[in-house]
């Protein structure tokens, strides 16, 4: 006796994913894309704290590897002819175009993919998912938290704007006064600063994103970060989009519940948000077969 | 025109670390202040005072500026006995600083 397998047809409900299949999927190969450059900046950060700066031996600093640290020195670099503000060498440069070239063609995927601080929010959000789904009493307490908290969601789409702020400031600083205003604050800084028992504001700062992470999906990529406002303005030229079938989707609004950038995936039919950092959580999520895809065109305009 | 979302990650990835590899295979890379792009030790070449860094050791600032050790020590009241191979950060007191070395060295250079 055979069995024919049968694609589902556009707006059926796809097959559930079984054994190996359901973990060979494109949200396996982004986390582990995530975990390997966290793992490796850690490494980074582990070997130079370590060996120490007194010593003939030299080791990069994992702020070598940190684009935004090119983006404060870009003007100096060209001002100056080619000199740096402190922290910042060659390196920073070289990932800064490195990541403005892949906004530039794949969106804010940088961001999505391979941002170890947007990998540490989702993983303290899925952490508060898996606490929430087993512990009734957590549940409980966010669901009325989330309910309480429900009359500030229309600061959202304002708050957004917040990370233009902190770009300008960031960039103008280090151009204005020589060194990077944005370090002292930074939350990717503190976290590396704590191998070294600095403690900077940057901390503070470290912690509250953590906590609201418990909360809200990547709120300093949301709210705060200036890369991903610089990222998000080159993607809005990028050729990739979204696009929502509105005659196969259902509106079961599993694709915007997915998405860790909050954005109404449901509602909109073409998604190039300078928010999205194509993660495509919510294709992977989508339940109907065509009804929201990834697709490679040219698309001007779209939420 | 679809895209498998498999695709997407492998030209992300093929993009952003090429891009980077291929920097580093053309020199265009440098990790560290103290090295240079080959990746040998970044030593100072006395062409401006601007390049010197706290991490470089008296010794070196001595002998790409052409100026005596003792000369050095003498200025900002350091124990003549101070090794050569002393880091400029390690010295910073209410007498010495790197930014007061190159301004010191800079007048020197003028005279």
């Amino acid at each position: 006796m055979t069995t024919a397998i049968h694609a589902p047809s556009f707006g059926q409900v796809k097959p559930r994913r079984k054994g190996l299949a359901a973990l060979l999927t494109h949200h396996t190969f982004r986390r582990l894309t995530q975990l390997g450059v966290f793992l490796f900046i850690a490494a980074i950060a582990i070997r130079h704290t370590l060996v120490g700066e007194g010593g003939s031996t030299i080791t990069a600093s994992w702020e070598a590897y940190c684009p935004m640290g090119g983006l404060e020195t870009l003007y100096k670099y060209i001002t100056s002819g080619g000199k740096y503000v402190a922290h910042v060498h060659l390196s920073n440069l070289v990932v800064l175009v490195a990541t403005l070239a892949v906004s530039l063609v794949a969106r804010n995927a940088f961001c999505g993919w391979l941002c170890p601080l947007g990998f540490i929010q989702e993983m303290v959000s899925r952490f508060s998912a898996f606490v929430q789904k087993r512990v009734p009493g957590v549940r409980g307490a966010v669901k009325t938290l989330k309910k309480r908290g429900a009359k500030l969601a229309v600061l959202d789409r304002y708050l957004r704007f917040l990370k233009y702020a902190v770009l300008v400031w960031s960039v103008g600083g280090a151009a204005a006064y020589g060194f990077m205003v944005f370090r002292d604050v930074d939350p990717w800084a503190a976290l590396w600063g704590l191998l070294e028992l600095s403690v900077s504001a940057g901390l503070v700062v470290l912690v509250i994103v953590l906590v609201a992470s418990l909360f809200v999906e990547r709120p300093w990529c949301r709210y705060a970060c200036p890369l991903g406002a610089a990222t998000g303005i080159v993607s809005k030229l990028s050729p990739f989009y979204l696009k929502r079938e509105s005659d196969a989707c259902k509106n079961c609004a599993i694709c915007t519940k997915a998405c860790p950038m909050g954005l109404p995936v449901h509602t909109a039919t073409t998604i190039k948000s300078v928010d999205c950092v194509g993660c495509l959580e919510c294709v992977d999520e989508c339940p109907r077969e065509g009804a929201l895809e990834l697709k490679l065109g040219v698309p001007v305009f779209g939420k | 025109m679809k895209v498998n979302p498999f695709i997407f990650g492998v030209l992300i990835l093929v993009l952003f670390f090429g891009l980077i590899g291929g920097a580093k295979a053309a020199g265009i890379w440098s990790v560290s202040g103290k090295l240079t792009s080959t990746g040998e030790k970044a030593l100072p070449t006395g062409k401006s005072v601007d390049e010197i860094k706290g991490w470089m050791t008296l010794g070196d600032v001595s002998t790409a500026y052409n100026v005596p050790l003792a000369e050095i020590l003498a200025a900002f009241e350091l124990p003549a006995d101070t090794p050569a191979t002393t880091q400029l950060k390690s010295l910073e007191t209410e007498t010495f600083s790197v930014s007061g070395l190159r301004t010191w060295l800079a007048q020197r250079l003028d005279q």
